[in-house]
């Protein structure tokens, strides 16, 4: 039961170095969503939020308009796990590094969005990662259908939704988040289509970091 | 993912069997042994991966951020003045500290007039992660060849750590055919920053236009 | 000498346990805590329930008021959950305006409320565009030991359970409203989320019902929620990563437990409620 809409569409577009002042950066396009991440790292930390043993990562969320709110906190949450496990933060004792993503525009699966946007920024900014991550959402439609990226109506109308955050060397899942409810059998499914999809994702990294270092 | 020497590497790639000589292998930027020693090395960081025979391996890649290391010569802005004690801006993640003794000829009572704002053109002799990077602006023979606090009338830029590799090699012609038209001192810090001072502030100003211009046609040049 | 060898070592201390595939306090790897509820604690609230998940201990109270309904949304209710971790909960936490802990928690619990769709917000409403009931659901952490989602679950569903709202008599023409206490209605639950936290400890290691202690020392948590015979959220906010057979493995595990406590909540709702009609 699987149904591959909007394949075309849902290419990301990013481009790098749009900011200077970060130490690395990224716009970022994925479907209809646009976020434009900058990360900031190593840097000095506040005494009370300094680690001796490794470095803190903090990640702010700055909605399209308004202040965060508590919905956002818990992206923020999510993205900060999936950064530090993501890093190796060890190299980097007593410092911090922060990274933060303002939402341009949303259309669906902007989570996903800003998960490969901080990871492509901290690309950019040449801080020593584990490994590489990459998020894919889908969703589960009124007839148990399973919509791989699907648009923000689509979302909105949905039974349930997955965003799944899968890491680069073995392949195993980083992160899930879900809304609605759903069989277990969905749920393997939806995580076997949105690995495909973060598979998609990582030759993406592949092929702008290749274009960044061939240029020369 | 299993890659070669001159690839385009991204993070968690792992390069099983790397050359070593008498089982050393020396690990550059951008690298890391493995948890799982089968798989030798695992990159993290992209860039293209460069191996110098017989034993080095290293990740080129371009990180903006500083990372200080023992050695290196750097232009600092003194950020702070506490006592003897300077804190060095060098645009690392922490501020570097510099004694007020460790300047030719200092003693308790005569010590360098330096204020905050003040450029230094000075070398790491402690970079450790764990602790805070400590700088000198004398040599071993407690001479200041060259280093020391750098004149007021000059000019501070920053530029990208992949020109300042490329100012600092002597085949480089960039500053030697600027030095036909201009008379000029110039100081570059390992960190990215360069001071630069002509004879006159439309010299200054010209050099440092041709190394701004420089930085955006760096893909010439290599 | 465990106990200066525990201070010293903390991690290598765990490992020791988890080599012999037990947990420093006792349990095996895949034995939960015990489980303890107590319903309509509060006589002042509306509905009230005390859960505690081994030492953890979440306190609920549900508040009724009445309220205008949104415009957006006109023929609905409210169900605002908020939880407080107070600093008398754990040392983690200082006074002052709630912790990202307690929002991000605070969050995910509206999440599991609106995606399990236990409650309907439209039996709330008492008149289209006029009247509502609008709940507070107040949860306290008195006591900080691993696994707060699951307390606070357990807590909030069986107060939910105990509530029952006085009929209200509304004249829209005269915007006139007439409470009778007497006459009281049961508040209707659809079906009643559990969840189960696992902790996670080198990407291989997976500890059901963790305390706060293995929560500190692992690298990582999953959240499963179970509403019936379907999944509701699996929320794993990054950490180590997993591979699927270990998720599948949790997911199924936490089913088994959902069972139990599902039955647990309904046997404390049912004594309360048989005491009430004596």
């Amino acid at each position: 039961m699987e149904m591959d809409s909007n394949t075309d569409c849902s290419m990301p577009i990013s481009n790098f170095g749009n900011l200077t002042r970060p130490d690395g950066s990224t716009i970022y396009s994925q479907g209809k969503s646009t976020v434009i991440a900058g990360v900031y790292g190593p840097i000095d930390v506040k005494p009370q939020k300094m680690l001796i043993d490794r470095g803190s990562v903090e990640t702010f969320f700055r909605p399209k308009s308004g202040l965060p709110g508590v919905g956002d906190r818990l992206y923020e949450t999510i993205i900060r796990n999936i950064c530090e496990t993501a890093l190796v933060s060890t190299l980097y004792p007593r410092s911090g590094i922060q990274v933060v993503i303002q939402e341009m525009q949303s259309g669906g699966e902007l989570i996903s969005c800003s998960v490969n946007a901080a990871c492509l920024a901290l690309l950019d900014s040449g801080i020593d990662m584990k490994f590489l991550i990459a998020a894919a959402t889908c969703c589960l439609d009124q007839e148990g259908y399973l919509i791989v990226d699907p648009t923000e109506l689509q979302q909105e109308k949905a039974k349930a939704t997955f965003v799944f955050v899968f890491e680069s060397s073995e392949g195993r899942i980083v992160a899930s988040h879900t809304t609605g409810t759903f069989k277990l059998e969905q749920y393997e499914q939806a995580l076997d289509l949105c690995k495909k999809g973060s598979a998609k994702i990582f030759e993406y990294y592949r092929k702008v970091i290749n274009g960044k270092y061939n240029k020369k | 993912m299993v890659v070669n020497v001159g690839d385009v590497v991204l993070p968690g790639e792992c390069l099983p069997e790397p050359r070593s000589n008498k089982g050393v292998v020396i690990l550059g930027p951008g690298l890391r042994r493995s948890e799982d020693d089968s798989k030798g090395l695992t990159v993290s960081r992209a860039g293209v991966l460069c191996h110098k025979a017989p034993n080095m391996y290293w990740v080129e890649g371009h990180a903006k951020r500083y990372v200080p290391c023992k050695g290196d010569l750097v232009v600092g802005v003194v950020a702070k003045k506490s006592g003897d004690q300077f804190k060095i801006d060098i645009g690392s993640a922490e501020h570097a500290s510099l004694s007020a003794f460790s300047f030719e000829g200092a003693t308790k009572k005569q010590k360098p007039d330096l204020q905050v704002g003040d450029v230094v053109y000075a070398k790491l002799v402690t970079a450790h992660r764990e602790m805070e990077p400590e700088l000198v602006c004398v040599n071993k023979y407690f001479k200041a060849a060259n280093l020391g606090p750098l004149s007021n009338q000059g000019f501070l830029l920053n530029l990208d750590s992949r020109l300042i590799v490329r100012l600092l090699d002597v085949q480089h012609p960039l500053l030697a055919v600027l030095a036909k038209t201009c008379a000029y001192e110039i100081a570059i810090g390992m960190n990215g920053k360069v001071f630069v001072m002509g004879r006159t502030s439309k010299d200054t100003m010209h050099v440092a236009e041709a190394l701004l211009a420089a930085q955006h046609h760096d893909n010439v040049t290599t | 000498m465990a106990k200066q060898y525990k201070s010293l070592h903390p991690i290598k201390y765990f490992r020791d346990y988890l080599a012999h595939d037990i947990r420093p306090d006792g349990r095996e790897l895949t034995k939960y805590r015990p489980v303890i509820i107590n319903a309509n604690s509060v006589s002042t609230a509306e509905g009230s329930a005390i859960a505690k998940v081994g030492k953890t201990t979440v306190i609920c109270g549900i508040k009724a008021e009445l309220c205008q309904p949104k415009t957006e949304t006109p023929t609905q209710g409210f169900l605002i959950p908020n939880l407080e971790l107070p600093p008398l909960c754990s040392s983690k936490f200082k006074p002052g305006p709630p912790s990202d802990q307690a929002q991000v928690a605070t969050k995910v619990i509206a999440d599991i409320i609106e995606n399990s769709g236990c409650i309907n917000l439209q039996d709330l409403c008492i008149s289209t565009e006029k009247l509502a009931w609008c709940l507070y659901a107040d949860l306290v952490c008195l006591d900080h030991d691993g696994s707060i989602i699951d307390a606070c679950l357990l807590a909030l569903f069986t107060a939910l359970k105990t509530v029952s709202l006085p009929k209200v008599e509304y004249n829209a023409e005269l915007d006139s409203k007439n409470l009778q206490m007497d006459e009281r209605t049961p508040f209707k639950l659809y079906n009643v989320p559990v969840s189960t936290t696992f902790a996670i400890l080198d990407e291989t290691v997976l500890m059901i019902d963790p305390t706060a202690e293995e929560e500190n020392l692992c690298t990582g948590v999953v959240t499963i929620v179970i509403k019936d015979d379907e999944l509701c959220s699996v929320l794993k906010p990054g950490g180590s990563p997993i591979t699927e057979e270990k998720l599948v493995d949790c997911i199924k595990q936490s089913m088994e437990r959902a069972k139990l406590l599902g039955k647990l909540i309904d046997t404390a709702t049912q004594e309360t409620n048989d005491e009430i009609d004596k």
